[in-house]
């Protein structure tokens, strides 16, 4: 099993202009615990939105690569994303869950995943081109490599324990907002 | 329909280029319009709360996108707005078909119809209504200089005073 702030630590340390979009779950944490970056947009509470805030990212936006750090929790939520993400097929989209099996922000939980779903054979079955399931850091590693370098849209299934995050707290939704678009140009 | 056709000259004239959408013979409508225009990217989407969180990437990515959906729709997106649009201060227009209200032959739309004007109200959304061809275009303008300036969602609601009801099979 990948242990995920190793991994966050070192998809950061690769990271340059590429824009990340994380899920309300505890990945976020991890995230941010690997480097502080402005191009990082950090969701408080939209349950389930990361996969299609990436989406609309990636078209208003195809010069730059951009990550979505999700959930299996949250991606079970908006499944629908994942045939709407492979209609559209945006070449600078890598799609990375993080599946710890359960709801680990409400006590632990199961999700469906610690039965029988297997998002990466849904990811291929709604159309992804490019599906990796990573079991090791090194695997983890192999397929950030890629993904970061050749086109997608990616996903990346990272099964993983769940352990407690250190950190936490974000800035306001504005805050983030604001920083974020001021990173890359963007205005309304 | 000219109807049509004025929004598409408003969003166009606002460089909106992303329909988000999930079908309604009403949004068909504008989709027509908006593909005799040229110039627009047309997404279909599985779910409307899908939509809200790709407009809102849009917007964040500097990219102007709307939200095209019936009445139904909107139920579907409620804690997407208050959870994304509202609180992060993100843009996200969204044009509503309506259905549930004037004319309705579908008995399991009417609930949501009629209860769209208060449920937009309790989310503090901006609302504006198109009921007549000739305001379309103001209307839609209008609706999308406060969506900008506010940073927030607006809703506009194409009625069937303007767009005409659906005609459908009545109960047996």
């Amino acid at each position: 099993m990948i242990d995920r702030t190793e991994a966050s630590k070192y998809l950061v340390g690769k990271l340059k202009d590429e824009l990340v979009v994380t899920s309300l779950g505890n990945e976020k944490y991890d995230l941010r615990s690997g480097g502080e970056r402005d191009r990082n947009f950090y969701n408080w509470n939209a349950m389930g939105m990361a996969s299609s805030i990436g989406l609309g990212l990636a078209m208003a936006r195809p010069e730059l690569k951009v990550i979505v750090y999700d959930g299996d929790g949250s991606l079970l939520m908006n499944l629908g994303a994942l045939a709407t993400i492979a209609l559209r097929e945006p070449k600078n989209l890598i799609h990375i869950v993080w599946d710890n099996r359960s709801y680990a922000m409400t006590g632990g939980q199961p999700t469906a995943t610690a039965y029988h779903t297997d998002l990466a054979a849904m990811a291929r079955g709604a159309g992804y081109p490019k599906v990796e399931r990573t079991e090791t850091l090194e695997a983890f590693k192999s397929a950030a490599d890629r993904a970061l370098t050749e086109p997608g849209p990616w996903f990346i299934h990272c099964p993983m324990q769940e352990k407690p995050v250190k950190g936490g707290g974000l800035p306001s939704p504005t805050a983030i907002k604001h920083r974020f678009m001021d990173a890359i140009g963007a205005r309304h | 329909m000219a109807w049509a056709e004025s929004i598409v000259g408003a969003l166009k004239k606002h460089n909106v280029r992303f329909l988000n959408y999930v079908p309604d013979t009403k949004i068909e409508k504008i989709l027509q319009a908006a593909r005799q225009l040229g110039g627009f990217e047309a997404l279909p989407l599985t779910r409307e709360e899908e939509g809200i969180g790709v407009v809102c990437g849009q917007s964040l990515g500097g990219g102007r996108g709307v939200m095209l959906c019936p009445t139904a729709g909107l139920g579907n997106s409620i804690n997407a707005l208050a959870s994304l649009s509202i609180p992060y201060r993100i843009p996200c227009p969204i044009i509503i078909g309506v259905r549930g209200d004037l004319g309705e032959f579908n008995p399991a739309q009417v609930a949501m119809g009629q209860a769209t004007q208060d449920i937009l109200d309790a989310l503090r959304i901006p609302t504006y209504s198109i009921t007549r061809e000739d305001e379309a275009e103001k209307i839609t303008d209008g609706a999308l200089r406060i969506c900008y300036a506010s940073e927030g969602p607006v809703a506009i609601l194409v009625t069937n005073e303007v767009a005409g009801w659906k005609e459908g099979k009545a109960k047996t």
